[in-house]
């Protein structure tokens, strides 16, 4: 609890200029059941803020109400994304507003070549910039030093999207499209579960490469293991659809070490 | 509720019969062809325009083509450059023209074809009696409405022989160009006869396109391959939407060889393909994919008659029509093995995707086995975008248009993969496309 007003204080102190996400008190599941119960939360740009917590506590609910899944409802509160009613916009919107998730489990799409796909979605980018698209060849070059930066072999580029990856391969690919479209929030969603140690530094080292002044990351974790490559500004720990706990990266520590049960929900 | 037709009443019959009468004055067909003409004209009236509960039309209402009075095309108005607008890269000096149901020499261009590669107008090849009674058995056993209609009114065509032991690797193009006329709805009735030698291997392209609608193309095309033969056959379907488009499709397989057809159908007021395939020797296999992309109130229809005749054949067929808007697609297909035909293998697959509430997609997989030693399997499915899909791709900023449209497109890959003329794949690849993102739009 403590630590909570101490991470909202800090995000005041850092003043609304730089505030890039805000979050309050929303409310949000499908189908009528309520998973997100009244989450409240700030993300400044050039934050790394880590959300924790146990499985079924709403980790990727909250995630994919922010990217927009049509199954899922906002049933309450306000998100606000530079400035915008992000709520209002379509999932498309708000990538191009610079929204990005890292998907928990990345969709096959049999049959969409991988770097026709990735150009699309640059060129989409580009055309809402008002900047020139680019061709297959030029493409090319920003694709291929890309997948340098996440040791992705070029074979890559020809496969249908996804399809036939292994869990690994599928992860590094997000953090390839992520790489690609250099989004001003990404929120990857344990996209380092399953990993071996190698490919978890891969995805450390893309958000590293990705993470500057203007622009911020929330890494959805499991595990205390990322965060020694990736240095978190805040904790929250999400339980029943709620945030309980957050601190610095500490937290994590002590949660690596004594579970969750330590943790309930707030009282209201 | 897998049809819409209503009673054909009977009569319409009289008008053909009525058109018949007066091509037989006033073309005055010689022989052979008159006699060919006279004996389909009776398949014609044993075999009447279909009725509701005819098996080979269960999805096709032909009522409004049946009660059309049609004209037979006399002067064609096609030049050189409505042909340009459609031959492909590679093919433009293989290119055999078929303007309103007359090949013409002067529009075609046969100079990249090797010379064991021979085309002559089947008023020619008829003089070989085994063309004239391959023609007469046919004709006798013909058991469509329309080819036999075909049949009551052709007198020329085109034959392309192939050599034995010619491995051709230019693609042959036959465009089939109709335009039609202003005033009066129009019927040509083009006749194809391909026969590739032992050991032969060739690539044919067929395309049906017009300079204007209202007209019917009413086509045969039969293939005979001979032992250990290959043809690569690729049949595009891009008529405009006013017009009817009809084609029949034989092919007899002998020893070892082998067909492989891919078809591409953008679909108009009424397309109708019938696909009749005899696997006639040990060791035959075909490959049968098609591919329907419909919008508006398109339709395109398939009918398929697999006959394994033989044992040790294989067949494949895979189907995928994508419908939309208030189109309709069919498929019916039966595979029928004989009693000899055992260790035949034989698969069926039709994928429908229903891209709206109020197109249709009618699909009419069986299999008729006389053998007991087969593997046989058949199925279809109907199925929506993905939404998981869908969401995946607008969550990279692609706009639901551009992931409808994607989506899409990669249904169609599966088939137009298998397109072995990569010029003809990337064409129709664009103009798939196109028509996708006017749609998705
Ligand atoms: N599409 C869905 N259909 C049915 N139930 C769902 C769906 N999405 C989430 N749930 C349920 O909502 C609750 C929260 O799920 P969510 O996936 O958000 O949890 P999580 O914190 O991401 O868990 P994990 O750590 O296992 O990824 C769970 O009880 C889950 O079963
Ligand atoms: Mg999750």
């Amino acid at each position: 609890m403590e630590n909570f007003i101490l991470s909202g204080a800090l995000n005041q102190i850092n003043g609304r200029k730089d505030s890039m996400l805000e979050i309050k008190d929303l409310h949000a599941g499908f189908e009528g059941t309520e998973i997100v119960k009244g989450i409240s939360l700030t993300v400044n740009k050039g934050e790394i803020h880590a959300i924790m917590g146990p499985n079924g506590s709403g980790k990727s609910t909250l995630s994919k109400i922010l990217a927009g899944h049509p199954a899922y409802e906002a049933m309450g509160g306000t998100v606000t994304f530079m400035g915008k009613d992000l709520l209002e916009l379509s999932p498309d919107q708000r990538a191009l507003e610079g929204i990005f998730l890292g998907f928990q489990y990345p969709v096959e799409v049999p049959g969409v070549n991988n770097a026709e796909f990735l150009r699309m979605a640059y060129n989409a980018k580009m055309a809402r910039q008002g900047k020139e698209e680019l061709d297959p060849l030029d493409f090319d070059d920003i694709l291929d030093e890309k997948m340098k930066l996440v040791g992705m072999d070029s074979k890559y580029k020809d496969r249908s999207l996804n399809e036939g990856f292994s869990g690994g391969e599928k992860k590094k690919n997000e953090i390839l499209q992520m790489a690609v479209l250099q989004p001003k929030l990404a929120i990857l969603d344990e996209t380092d579960s399953g990993l071996d140690i190698d490919a978890l530094r891969v995805v450390a080292n893309g958000v590293n490469k990705l993470i500057n002044q203007d622009n911020a990351i929330i890494l959805i974790t499991h595990y205390q293991r990322l965060l020694e490559y990736v240095k978190p500004h805040y904790v929250h720990v999400l339980s029943k659809g709620e945030i309980v706990k957050s601190g610095d990266k500490s937290l994590a520590l002590d949660l690596e070490a004594q579970g969750y049960d330590w943790l309930t929900p707030v009282p209201k | 509720m897998p049809t819409t037709l209503t009673d054909t009443p009977s009569g319409a019959e009289s008008l053909i019969l009525d058109l018949h009468g007066k091509y037989l004055e006033e073309a005055r067909p010689s022989e052979p062809f008159k006699g060919l003409n006279l004996a389909s004209v009776r398949r014609f009236e044993t075999l009447k325009f279909p009725h509701p509960k005819h098996d080979l039309f269960s999805f096709v209402n032909a009522k409004e083509l049946a009660w059309t009075r049609f004209q037979l095309q006399r002067d064609s108005r096609i030049g050189k450059d409505i042909v340009r607008d459609h031959v492909y890269p590679g093919c433009e000096k293989s290119v055999l023209v078929v303007a309103d149901g007359t090949f013409r020499p002067d529009l075609s261009d046969l100079s990249a074809l090797p010379s064991q590669v021979k085309v002559s107008s089947l008023r020619e090849a008829v003089a070989d009696p085994a063309i004239a009674r391959y023609l007469a058995e046919t004709i006798e056993s013909e058991n469509d409405v329309f080819a036999a209609i075909n049949g009551a009114f052709f007198n020329d065509g085109l034959y392309l022989e192939v050599e034995p032991a010619a491995l051709v690797e230019t693609p042959a193009l036959i465009l089939y160009i109709s335009s039609g006329s202003a005033s009066h709805p129009t019927m040509t009735v083009p006749r194809v006869l391909a026969k590739v030698g032992r050991h032969s291997e060739v690539k044919i392209v067929v395309k049906y396109a017009g300079a204007g609608g209202n007209y019917f193309v009413n086509s045969t095309q039969d293939f005979i391959l001979e032992e250990n033969s290959k043809v690569l056959y690729t049949h595009i379907q891009a008529d405009p939407f006013e017009s009817w488009s009809f084609a029949k499709d034989r092919v007899h397989l002998n020893r070892y060889s082998r067909f492989h057809g891919v078809n591409v159908y953008s679909g108009c007021k009424l397309a109708r393909r019938h696909h009749e395939v005899h696997l006639e020797d040990s060791g035959a296999e075909l490959k049968l994919d098609g591919v329907s992309v419909l919008t508006g109130r398109e339709q395109a229809h398939n009918l398929v008659r697999i006959h394994h005749e033989a044992p040790q054949c294989a067949s494949a067929q895979h189907f995928k029509n994508i419908v939309n808007e208030s189109s309709r697609s069919s498929f019916d297909g039966s595979v029928i093995v004989n009693k000899g035909a055992q260790l035949t293998n034989s698969d069926q697959l039709i994928n429908n995707l229903m891209l709206s509430d109020d197109a249709h997609a009618d699909s009419k997989p069986n299999l008729m086995i006389y053998a007991d030693d087969v593997k046989c399997t058949h199925g279809s499915t109907v199925g929506q975008l993905d939404e998981e899909q869908l969401f995946y791709l607008n969550s990279r900023g692609l706009s639901q248009g551009m992931a409808k449209s994607l989506l899409t497109r990669s249904f169609a890959e599966s088939i137009l993969g298998e397109i072995q003329v990569p010029a003809v794949a990337s064409g129709l690849r664009g103009i798939l496309s196109k028509k996708l993102e006017a749609n998705h739009a």
